[in-house]
């Protein structure tokens, strides 16, 4: 209960910041802290714990409110993006969220072109996705570095104090 | 294996859930299914946005004014000069009082067509390439934003309203892809199409402008303002918006397009304005700032160069008839009989019907 209200509250920080802080001072060069945020948190949890992150994580990311596209469109790219992270992220975590933070901005703008949004071309995928994709990289670490000293440490809290949290993470663990 | 089917369900039924949401929202948009779910959403994130922008201020600040440190030190220099040229020139404008009063009278007409402007602060600011390009700003429904008003800064047209919250509003800008706006040439009667261009405008924001008759002369420098909306919704008419840069000519095309950069320097949106009334005239080209002293001469040099002949012509036809002239600067760049000459022409009209009138008041 409580690991999940924290990754809430991490989101929810991460949404804000992201649109009143990050995007304002970096303009194009912004990395997606919340898509790092949410696939983190993804791979530090599991395939179905990711899956459920990522569409709350995603449908919020669609009702922050300067908002002008369709909303579900996160929702879906992150509800998949995280079942499929947190399958394969849970020995690699930080080469995981790597590769999906570099997949990631060309699968929302496909699925934005798939919705018909005049702007997707491929002169501007070929600008802005590695742009994109090598900010997230740039920011990657650090996310991962940061959330992942949290989750240890309050995994091995949660072990050593009760046995319900700590026998749901090792059943997650032993699925993968 | 159960786990994993339990999984599997788990991530079948999120998607599909997900893709529910982008039916309903693509299809009826956001009616009375989404819309309170929008509207709730924009009242929690807003407040924070507000908080978190007011207390990170500091650090943008900080962060602006070293990326603004060397242009500073250029603009001290340029505005001790322009102080002292300023000095002199406020002596001899004393001089100019009574005349300015005459001005001032005449421009009270233009100022008849005001806009009713709400002053807003940006918030948060989204952009990816393709989809979106919007703003959050801090007036909402409560201050009389609606969804499809102009906003506007000092400079220039900003964009539209799209979503309005109690205490909030989504701005969509200019630069978004999807935004497209009604915008006519300055000094005459030619309109097209303003649209953005979102990633592919590169650094300076720029936008494209289409006109629709291909035939007119698309000069370079050229200023664009909006053109207005049915009813003044979403685009109030009379709004600078960019200066155009470069021509795209396609031989044979139906539409001319041309690249403009914008007014407004979307990089560092601050202080935005909504138009919460439209002008009750179309203020036409009286917006627009002055026109820049170096563009200026180059451009009357030029006037003086091709009108040459013009004025020859016209000489004649004005002695004749004294006010043909100034009707026909009244009726800006009309297309006539001296369609071929047209390039010239809108820009030397306005002066010779400005020369008409100083004649008249002299």
């Amino acid at each position: 209960m409580l690991r999940n209200l924290s990754a809430a509250l991490i989101i929810f920080a991460a949404l804000v910041l992201q649109v009143s802080l990050v995007n304002r001072l970096l303009g194009a060069y912004a990395p997606d802290f919340v898509l790092l945020t949410i696939l983190t948190l993804a791979a530090l949890r599991g395939p179905t714990a990711g899956a459920v992150i990522g569409f709350c994580g995603g449908l919020a990311y669609d009702l922050l409110p300067p908002a002008s596209h369709t909303l579900g469109q996160y929702a879906l790219l992150l509800c998949a993006l995280g079942f499929v992270v947190g399958r394969f992220g849970e020995n690699a975590p930080m080469l995981t969220v790597a590769v999906f933070a570099v997949i990631a901005p060309g699968l929302a703008a496909g699925i934005g072109a798939l919705l018909g949004n005049p702007g997707v071309t491929w002169t501007v995928l070929s600008s802005a996705w590695p742009r994109a994709a090598l900010c997230d990289l740039v920011a990657a670490p650090a996310v991962v570095w940061l959330l992942s000293g949290r989750y240890r440490l309050r995994r091995r809290g949660g072990r050593s104090g009760s046995t319900g949290m700590g026998r749901t993470t090792s059943w997650g663990r032993g699925m993968a | 294996m159960r786990d994993t089917r339990r999984a599997r369900l788990a991530v079948g039924l999120l998607l599909a859930a997900a893709l529910v949401l982008i039916t309903v929202d693509h299809r009826v948009g956001s009616g009375p299914v989404l819309g309170p779910v929008h509207d709730m959403a924009s009242g929690i994130f807003s407040k924070a946005e507000q908080v978190s922008a007011t207390v990170t201020k500091p650090v943008r600040d900080f962060v602006g004014m070293l990326r603004a440190a060397p242009e500073a030190e250029r603009t001290i220099a340029a505005l001790r000069k322009e102080n002292a040229k300023l000095r002199t020139e406020v002596a001899s404008l004393q001089l100019d009082g009574t005349r300015a009063a005459k001005l001032d009278r005449m421009l009270g007409l233009a100022g008849l067509g005001r806009y009713r402007v709400v002053p807003a602060q940006v918030l948060a600011r989204r952009d990816f390439p393709g989809f979106e390009d919007a703003v959050e700003i801090d007036a909402g429904a409560n201050d009389g934003v609606r969804p499809d008003m102009t906003v506007l800064t000092g400079d220039g047209l900003v964009g539209r309203v799209v979503r309005a919250a109690a205490d909030s509003a989504t701005v969509a800008l200019l630069t978004d892809p999807a935004i497209s706006a009604g915008a006519r040439l300055e000094g005459g009667n030619q309109i097209g199409v303003v649209s953005g261009l979102g990633e592919a405008g590169g650094g300076e924001n720029l936008i494209k402008f289409r006109l629709l008759d291909s035939t007119v002369p698309l000069p370079p420098g050229g200023r664009i303002v909006s053109f207005g909306s049915q009813r003044s919704k979403p685009y109030v008419p009379g709004v600078p918006i960019g200066v155009i840069q470069r021509v795209e000519s396609l031989p044979g095309d139906l539409t001319k397009i041309a690249y403009a950069k914008p007014f407004t320097d979307f990089s560092s949106l601050d202080v935005v304005g909504v138009v919460v009334q439209a002008p009750k005239r179309d203020p036409r080209d009286s917006v627009l700032p002055p026109v820049p002293q170096q563009a200026k001469q180059a451009r009357e040099r030029a006037d003086k160069r091709a009108g040459r002949d013009d004025e020859a012509a016209d000489e004649s036809r004005a002695q004749a008839e004294p006010w043909a002239q100034m009707e026909e600067g009244r009726a800006g760049a009309a297309p006539g009989n001296r369609r071929p000459r047209a390039r010239e022409a809108p820009r030397r009209r306005p002066a010779a019907a400005g020369a008409a009138r100083s004649d008249g008041r002299n």
